[in-house]
């Protein structure tokens, strides 16, 4: 299990435990987390569970891959250095502590 | 003993008491008629759902699979290359390509009612949700209008399975072999004719380099087809016949159409009509003390999520204001639901437009005739008397 902290635009905070192995866009998914809507499932084809990784997370996780970029350059909102589609990050241990925060808009 | 028996037309009718035993006393189950195992527990069919290296579709996603199909569409392959086809694919299906069908779906849906216009009844399911769906799924494919009929039959056809022999009769078989050369004529006319639609840039596509085979092409085609037109009438139906027997929320709704997505969200969590799809284990596993093995087949019976009180408050009651996000009507995981946002779009028109113009309806048979399905789940007549 690893913590992982959501922050809506709007402000709210919701921290939820995530199995390791599961990404963090099933975990925002299993725990209601307004936000996140991934509308293909987490199968890196929509770019709807778009979110901003704390800085200090950045380099702990595995560079977006091909896919992953070309879908980050469609997404609703704005697109930044931290930019990253939630599907697409695996939790580790190392991930404990999580924090990611979600755009004004998914699509 | 406890049997679960998916080809059962006690099953068809209503599941959701052997959900309930499943879930409490069952939870991992072996069922014989259906020679799998079956997943009931919401949670349980959640961690399924998110580890599809373990539960795999490339043997197969429908309860009762089709000859040569799996390996050939979406939901029967694995990633990395499942993501690949879906990219392909899924950009026909986003809210803002979908968004266009708005007109097309209002229209359809009052040419249909235009048809049933001073009637006393009629029967939703022949004279609105096929006709509403075929003609709004043949513009979005852009396919020739003749044969919208049997085209639909077809579709009914194919997901239905023989109830005594438990499995597909030579009729159904047939029907997806018919659709199969349907979608095969359309991809060689695409191939003649290009434009700006999905069969053209399905063949057009490439993964890593390489062109779709024609066979994946025209497997996807049909599935796209069968779900597109069974699925959606068949979602069209239950979302008929939830308002019918819960006539407050219908009330409402046809008061504030504002409260319609909320309505069609619970409707898929309360009785979605993707009842059942099943994937094959890729290591032994075990889950609630039983050793299930490789190669076995194992069902996620999402209806049965649905209504799991250990995450739904009393799940039986059908409430509009739940708000039930996370529910399993689409599915869930890489494999989940294509046809989401098309889906949600066109019952929230289609619904905006029937409410407007039948605001009070009642359900006429007191037994509704079931779908013979071990996957989907729906009536295939549902006679509404009108006010």
């Amino acid at each position: 299990m690893a913590k992982v902290t959501f922050i809506e635009h709007g402000g709210a905070a919701q921290t939820v435990d995530i199995p390791e192995g599961w990404t963090v866009m099933q975990g925002a998914v299993r725990n209601g987390v307004e936000g996140i809507e991934a509308e293909c499932g987490g199968s890196c084809a929509c770019a709807t569970c778009h979110c901003y990784v704390e800085e200090e997370f950045l380099d702990r996780l595995a560079p977006p891959s091909q896919t992953e970029e070309e879908m980050l350059d469609s997404t609703a909102s704005e697109r930044r250095t931290n930019s990253r589609l939630s599907c697409q990050i695996k939790v580790t241990a190392a991930l404990d502590g999580l924090v990611v925060r979600l755009p004004e808009a998914q699509s | 003993m406890f049997r679960f028996d998916p080809y059962s037309p006690a099953v068809d009718a209503d599941p959701f008491p052997f959900y309930k035993t499943l879930r409490d006393e069952h939870p991992c189950f072996w069922s014989e008629e259906a020679n799998m195992w079956v997943l009931s527990r919401y949670d349980d069919i959640v961690t399924a759902l998110n580890d599809w290296e373990t539960y795999s579709s490339a043997k197969g996603n429908l309860m009762d699979e089709l000859p040569n199909r799996a390996g050939a569409t979406l939901g029967t392959t694995d990633p990395p290359r499942h993501d690949r086809l879906r990219g392909l694919v899924q950009f026909a299906f986003t809210k803002k390509a979908v968004e266009g069908l708005v007109e097309p779906v209002r229209a359809s849906a009052n040419r249909a009612l235009d048809a049933v216009k001073g009637e006393k009844s009629f029967d939703f399911v022949a004279d609105f949700s096929s006709k509403v769906t075929v003609d709004v799924l043949f513009g979005l494919f852009n396919l020739p209008r003749e044969n919208e009929r049997e085209v639909r039959d077809k579709a009914v056809l194919m997901v239905q399975s023989d109830p005594k022999t438990r499995q597909k009769g030579p009729e159904h078989i047939a029907a997806f072999q018919w659709m199969g050369d349907y979608a095969r004529q359309m991809v060689e006319l695409r191939k003649r004719e290009p434009g700006d639609d999905l069969i053209t840039a399905l063949i057009q596509a490439e993964i890593d380099g390489e062109k779709l085979a024609d066979r994946e092409v025209q497997m996807t085609i049909t599935t796209l087809i069968m779900a597109g037109i069974e699925s959606l009438s068949g979602f069209l139906t239950m979302f008929a016949l939830n308002l019918a027997d819960h006539s407050d929320a219908r009330r409402r709704l046809a008061a504030n159409p504002a409260l319609i997505p909320d309505a069609i969200e619970e409707s898929l969590r309360f009785n979605t009509s993707a009842q059942r799809f099943r994937r094959c284990l890729q290591k032994d596993t075990v889950v609630h003390g039983q050793t299930m093995r490789e190669g076995d087949f194992v069902c996620l019976a999402y209806g049965a999520g649905n209504r799991d009180e250990r995450q739904f408050r009393n799940p039986d009651v059908y409430d509009i204001d739940r708000k039930p996000k996370g529910h399993l009507g689409f599915g869930g995981g890489v494999h989940a639901c294509l046809g989401t946002s098309f889906a949600r779009l066109a019952t929230r028109v289609a619904f905006e437009e029937f409410l407007k113009r039948v605001p009070e309806f009642a359900r006429v048979q007191e037994h509704l005739p079931w779908m013979p399905s071990t996957t989907f789940r729906s009536p295939t007549r549902l006679d509404l008397a009108v006010a």
